[in-house]
């Protein structure tokens, strides 16, 4: 069995493969990076994958899986480049996109901008009002949808010439006739045309954004589609006959087709890889209480996994440049602070560190690219943790001596600090922004980090990781084995999994049978159409996994929690786990529950996965030792973050052994990534090559 | 507090860790609410303040509660009976000791460290109902005692014990006790969790350091406003509009009058001139809402967060360059008791005329005149198990013209940003169906190289008999124009039942109390923002493009911008070049 899993971020496209072709001692594993190509993906992924398999010794025409992580769909949000759409909609509600909640993105401004009126997912002249009604709360019609009027709406878009059409009516979550009566007529005059109903792509209450979430489906769809099945034409034509998987924001994967039909799923494929490589780190050692975070060039994401579960974020939250997305999507936050965050003093003397970023390019001012503002890796350089000749195993060159003009230059006159000095600044204050998202994600959901352990990763991950597990208080650090490409090594680690969502109205604490019947059967179709659509990928159905959600809130409130459904049918007895599971939910989000109160439910949602052989990590040697010596490369001063230089041994990862410790002051290097191991710190080699890294007893 | 300097490191740790606690505090409230006005809407405030009440950081929520708490505190200060001790929760909302208006209540929790009172921690959230003359909102009421249940000073935990009798006498005294308690409870949640952080930071970082650190960011926040203000040359500017009545005496319209005076780098803004205080609850408290609205209009302008990249801390800095006038007895500081507790669009007026007064000293830093209202609307019933419901939705406005964009359309302005209610989570649970909501089309925004932003028009349909009243202003002065702009258009409000959707009865801005019947639909159409620069500046391609996005009918693209299209919706060139030629002159 050999398979690919390959990511493309900004700058890198990373690579990994496993094969049983390959000898256990050569591995097992092999991992590489080729630059990204931002005009078309696909070239960059094709030349990754031939050159990584040329290094593995495997044929193209023997791989049998390949597992993509990509940033198609959220490009095409960012740079503002989808498609035409047209939409019909209820008459009197034309402008549903455009008033959007009605909160402007900043208080304090007069020159704000507002996405989604200056750059509008369908433009108004696209919005066609269509008379109809549905009323709550039995979604009975008041007004017959009148089909002329689609015909008639149908017509001018297609002499415009739209590239898809969308059908968001008001309430038609409570009863979806209209939709797709609407839909037949307008596929009979458009039959080419992407024709799809908000109903079909998330049925949620809540009309905004339903309605969003259908038009960014359709905004983001032909370029995403089109990028996709060009992909797999690509594939095929270089003698790759393997089975292509993307990754989906909620961490599970879908196949080529699946990401073409709701290219809203895969928004946030890159990050959710990351965030399951770091799951599969912690797996590797039995770890399962974890906070990733996978620090980059310009940004950190940051996501914490209880118990070995990955969380879903609150639907308030998702949304991609501004546009609510309600798709499920890994909990995890991502701030502006990486490698790249440029360091300066503002006019009233304050001292920043990002979010402004240098980027790849002109990058940190050591990459002497014309880059004059100092940042974070420019710090590290300064403190001796960055080895010009070691980045990225020597493949860029780095010029310290810039490093530090860059901060003497901009900072240490203002600041009045040596430049040193000024470099710890920049790394204490880039490592309290991360340490604070780190703590609002943690124990401010009630979560506490003394029983977790800290996944580093990403290229600069490790060197901040102890110190963010010192601030927050985990209980140790883990640098997986390659961290500078984990979240490829994620795309080898998840399921395939898809979620299937119904909208109900249930007030569970006083359901009477006939609410129990309804909720009975609405959660039997959602298990059927889920096992359905795994047996469609080819996978039977005894491999099929599924947990029933519902979403709940407090009758009253306006946010839903998750609470997993008891085994079984639902009813006057167990629904009290449902119950249960939800007052814990609550309390777990807020510190509180209100016990007394009564619990409706708003939306039904089934997950169906299957388990796939998961990535296995080739066991190293047995070692033994303390700081073994022949894994010592050199020494070099190094100052460290309490600002002591002392001369430090840098050692090669690659020559460290199971069982073997080194203990700090060290430097830990490998390719695409150092591992900071501070005094008083000792770092213990395990058995799939995981850095665990503590504070010496 | 400590003389000594804090480094620009650590204070930007302490800054990061005390806008994170805000923050958090912000969270917790409107995520545990019940009333969709809290966890819909965040109409609320919360943060932590030191002992001399100063705010130390604020949740980036709603700007009328931002700057609003130092002067509750104040007033608790002033009316508590017995002295703090921890465990405290205290509620307040008396707007003659500090409050910003009745409804909004605050919960302030002292905190505690090395046994001595440190600072506080608290927030102000809006409620849906306190038992005031009519469900949700009043306009036309005789004095401070119509507005409900008044709160000073009062503790609802001493020393951690929870004051059971005065949550009974608020169940007791409220038409919707469920949302109120749950909201109340949610409050108390937040100023705990507040205290907790506070301390947890002076226990991190000593004492000393912390409030040492305060203080710089404080005076890092006003050195920040000051460097702006220093830039406006010296001198007095004026500007003024009027407000269409007070809710009672129709024929009388009121004064707007703002003289902003420029003096190196601090502001004056004075109100002199403006109407007398009225009879009914349309008046401004001077502490907890006159003085914040001049605050919020220096920091919205001259420290726009779109357009300068540093975060500049909220806290009491940039309250303090700023000076604010206005005579006892008159609409922004009125005498006791008389009510005030709709006072949102005197408010909003109030930016609105420093933005007007300023705007030709600063033309790239304001817009042309903004809807500057609010229209909040209380619906409410009875159902038929005997029990109220209530529910207060807010309206949006939208933007004048700008100097490098157009105004925003139908969105939440200036002093207020609230989010709506999903029309279809309403429909689940009241007797009240949304007809409409979009964006107006029976009238054009003000033309300008920049146009003002649409209004948007909302239709409730009452499903049952019920009340209705409405808190809003606007349906007399137009949003005004700027550099050659044209004006807005007003807003208005109508009534009519679906049986009879022809015909239509016109109210004013205040309604107090309508009794309304099953059918019955009520039509709010907001203002339009005026135009910013010379229309015939406008790009013909540009015109066009709002006529195909009906932004602008074909008729107003040649009256209002010189451009002729043709019967294909092109720009006919020659016919344009004539025509804005002609008009010209």
């Amino acid at each position: 069995m050999t398979k690919i899993g390959v990511d493309v971020g900004g700058t890198f496209t990373d690579l990994i493969l496993e094969s049983d072709q390959i000898s256990r001692t050569a591995g097992g594993v092999v991992v590489h990076k080729v630059p990204s190509t931002s005009e078309d993906q696909s070239i960059g992924v094709i030349r990754g994958i031939k050159e990584i398999c040329d290094m593995a010794g495997v044929a193209l025409s023997d791989i049998e899986k390949v597992v993509h992580g990509t940033t198609v769909a959220t490009n095409a949000v960012i740079e503002y480049d989808g498609a035409e759409v047209g939409m019909l909609t209820t008459r009197g509600f034309r402008d549903i996109l455009l008033l959007a909640r009605g909160k402007r993105p900043h208080n304090f401004s007069m020159q704000f901008d507002v996405p989604w009126q200056s750059k509008p997912l369908v433009k108004r002249r696209n919005r066609i009002p269509i008379s109809e009604r549905i009323m709550p709360p039995d979604g009975s019609v008041e007004v017959i949808m009148d089909e002329d009027e689609v015909r008639a709406a149908a017509e001018l878009l297609k002499k415009r010439g739209v590239d898809a059409v969308i059908i968001c009516f008001i309430f038609s979550f409570l009863n979806n006739a209209h939709e797709q009566r609407a839909k037949e007529i307008v596929k009979e005059i458009l039959p080419d045309t992407y024709v799809s109903c908000s109903n079909e792509v998330a049925d949620v209450i809540r009309e905004y954004e339903r309605f969003s979430t259908a038009a960014m489906n359709a905004f983001i769809g032909p370029r995403t589609s089109y990028y996709l099945g060009n992909l797999k034409n690509s594939l095929r034509a270089e003698g790759v006959n393997a089975e292509i998987r993307v990754m989906q924001s909620n961490g599970g994967v879908t196949t080529i087709e699946g990401g073409s039909e709701r290219p809203v799923t895969i928004l946030m494929s890159g990050p959710a890889g990351g965030v399951i490589g770091g799951k599969w780190a912690g797996d590797l050692s039995g770890v399962e209480n974890l906070i990733t975070v996978d620090i980059g060039g310009t940004s950190a994401d940051i996501s914490v996994v209880p118990g070995g579960k990955v969380r879903i974020m609150n639907p308030r939250d998702t949304n991609v440049g501004g546009y609510p997305i309600l798709t499920p999507m890994i909990d995890l936050t991502t701030i502006g602070a990486g490698g790249g965050s440029v360091a300066y003093v503002d006019e009233g003397g304050a001292f920043h560190v990002g979010p402004r970023s240098a980027g790849a390019s002109p990058g940190p001012a050591c990459y002497g690219k014309g880059g004059i503002e100092p940042t974070v890796t420019d710090a590290q350089v300064v403190l001796g943790r960055l080895d010009a000749e070691q980045f990225l195993g020597g493949g860029v060159a780095i010029d310290p001596k810039l490093s530090a003009k860059a901060i003497e230059d901009n900072l240490c006159g203002k600041l009045r600090l040596s430049i040193e000095e000024a470099a710890l600044g920049i790394i204490r204050v880039i490592n309290s922004s991360m340490a604070l998202e780190i703590r609002a994600n943690s124990v401010a959901k009630g979560i506490d980090p003394r029983d977790y352990s800290l996944v580093a990763f990403g290229g600069a991950g490790p060197l901040h990781g102890v110190a963010l597990a010192a601030t927050v208080a985990a209980r140790e650090v883990i640098v997986p084995p390659a961290p500078g490409i984990n979240a490829a090594t994620g795309l080898l680690a998840t399921d395939t999994q898809y979620e299937f969502t119904r909208s109900v109205l249930i007030g569970i604490s006083e359901a009477d049978q006939v609410a129990l019947d309804e909720l009975n059967r609405k959660l039997d179709e959602l298990v059927e159409q889920a096992g359905e659509a795994l047996v469609a990928d080819g996978i039977t159905p005894e491999k099929q996994n599924f947990s029933r959600i519902a979403e709940c809130r407090y009758a009253g409130q306006g946010f839903e929690l998750r609470a997993e459904v008891a085994d079984g049918l639902v009813d006057n007895n167990n629904k009290q786990v449902l119950i249960d599971n939800f007052h814990e939910a609550h309390r777990c989000d807020y510190g509180h529950a209100f016990e007394y109160q009564n619990i409706e439910i708003i939306t039904l949602r089934v997950i169906v996965a299957a388990t796939t052989d998961r990535l296995s990590w080739p066991e190293l040697e047995v070692g033994e030792g303390n700081n073994p010596k022949n894994a010592v490369m050199y020494a070099r001063p190094t100052t460290f973050d309490e600002g002591e230089t002392v001369d430090t041994p840098r050692y090669d990862r690659g020559k460290l052994l199971v069982g073997q410790t080194v203990t700090g002051p060290a430097i830990v290097i490998q390719h695409d990534s150092t591992t900071l191991i501070p005094p008083d710190h000792v770092a213990e080699v395990t058995a799939f090559g995981n850095l665990h890294v503590s504070a010496k007893l | 507090m400590s003389g000594r300097e804090v480094d620009p490191i650590t204070l930007q740790v302490i800054g990061g860790a005390l806008h994170t606690v805000a923050k958090e505090m912000g969270h917790v409230l409107y995520r545990m609410s019940y009333s969709s006005i809290i966890r819909e809407s965040e109409d609320l405030g919360a943060g932590l303040f030191d002992a001399d009440c100063n705010t130390l950081c604020e949740s980036d929520s709603t700007p009328m509660h931002i700057g609003s708490i130092p002067a509750y505190l104040r007033g608790i200060n002033e009316t508590l009976h017995d002295p703090w001790q921890p465990g405290d929760v205290v509620i307040h909302n008396h707007p003659y000791y500090g409050a910003s208006h009745s409804p909004d209540i605050a919960a302030v929790a002292p905190v505690f460290f090395d046994d001595k009172l440190v600072g506080f921690s608290a927030n102000t959230a809006h409620h849906v109902d306190i038992g005031a003359a009519t469900p949700g909102l009043i306009i036309d009421v005789p004095d401070v005692f119509a507005e409900g249940m008044l709160f000073k000073g009062v503790k609802l935990y001493e020393g951690g014990e929870r004051n059971r009798a005065l949550w009974q006498f608020i169940e007791t005294n409220t038409r919707v006790p469920d949302q109120v308690l749950g909201d109340i409870e949610a409050q108390v949640a937040s100023v705990e969790l507040g205290v907790k952080r506070f301390i947890e930071l002076l226990d991190l970082y000593g004492k000393d350091t912390v409030f040492a650190a305060t203080q710089q960011l404080m005076e890092y926040s006003e050195a920040m406003l000051r460097r702006r203000i220093a830039e406006i040359p010296d001198g007095e500017y004026r500007a003024e509009g009027y407000l269409d009545d007070d809710g009672r005496n129709r024929e009388q319209t009121l004064p707007v009058k703002v003289c902003v005076r420029i003096e190196g780098d601090s502001a004056e803004v004075d109100l002199t001139g403006s109407s007398p205080q009225v009879p009914t609850a349309f008046n401004v408290p001077f502490e907890g809402s006159t003085k914040v609205a001049c605050y919020f209009a220096f920091r919205a302008m001259l420290l726009d967060s779109a357009t300068i990249s540093e975060h500049v801390p909220q806290n009491e800095g940039s309250f303090r360059p700023i000076k604010v006038i206005a005579p006892l007895g008159s609409i922004f500081n009125p005498k006791y008791p008389a009510a005030a507790e709709a006072r949102f669009n005197q408010i909003q007026r109030v930016v609105d005329c420093i933005a007007k007064a300023l705007g030709p000293a600063i033309p790239d830093k304001v817009t042309a005149g903004c809807s500057a209202d609010v229209s909040a609307i209380a619906y409410s019933g009875v159902r038929p198990e005997g029990n109220y419901w209530v529910f207060i939705e807010v309206n949006e406005g939208s933007y004048g013209g700008r100097p490098k964009s157009d105004g925003p359309d139908g969105i939440e302005e200036l002093m207020r940003n609230t989010r709506n209610n999903p029309i279809e989570d309403l429909g689940m649970h009241l007797p009240l169906i949304c007809d409409r909501y979009e964006l107006r089309d029976d009238v054009m925004p003000g033309a300008g190289e920049h146009r003002g932003g649409i209004g948007m028009v909302k239709v409730q349909r009452y499903l049952t008999d019920g009340f209705l009243t409405h808190e809003s202003d606007r349906h007399e002065d137009a949003p005004w124009g700027f550099l050659g702009g044209g004006e807005g258009a007003v807003a208005r409000v109508q009534k009519f039942n679906v049986a009879n959707p022809d015909k239509i009865e016109e109210l004013p801005a205040k309604v107090h109390n309508l009794r309304n019947l099953k059918g019955d639909c009520i039509a709010v159409l907001n203002a339009c923002g005026g135009g910013y620069g010379d229309p015939l500046k406008r790009s013909p391609e540009q015109v066009r493009e709002d006529v195909l996005d009906d932004y602008c009918t074909i008729d107003y693209a040649r009256e209002a911008y010189g451009v002729v299209l043709t019967d294909e919706l092109k720009v006919d060139a020659a016919a344009t070049k004539a025509r804005r030629g002609e008009m010209r002159g």
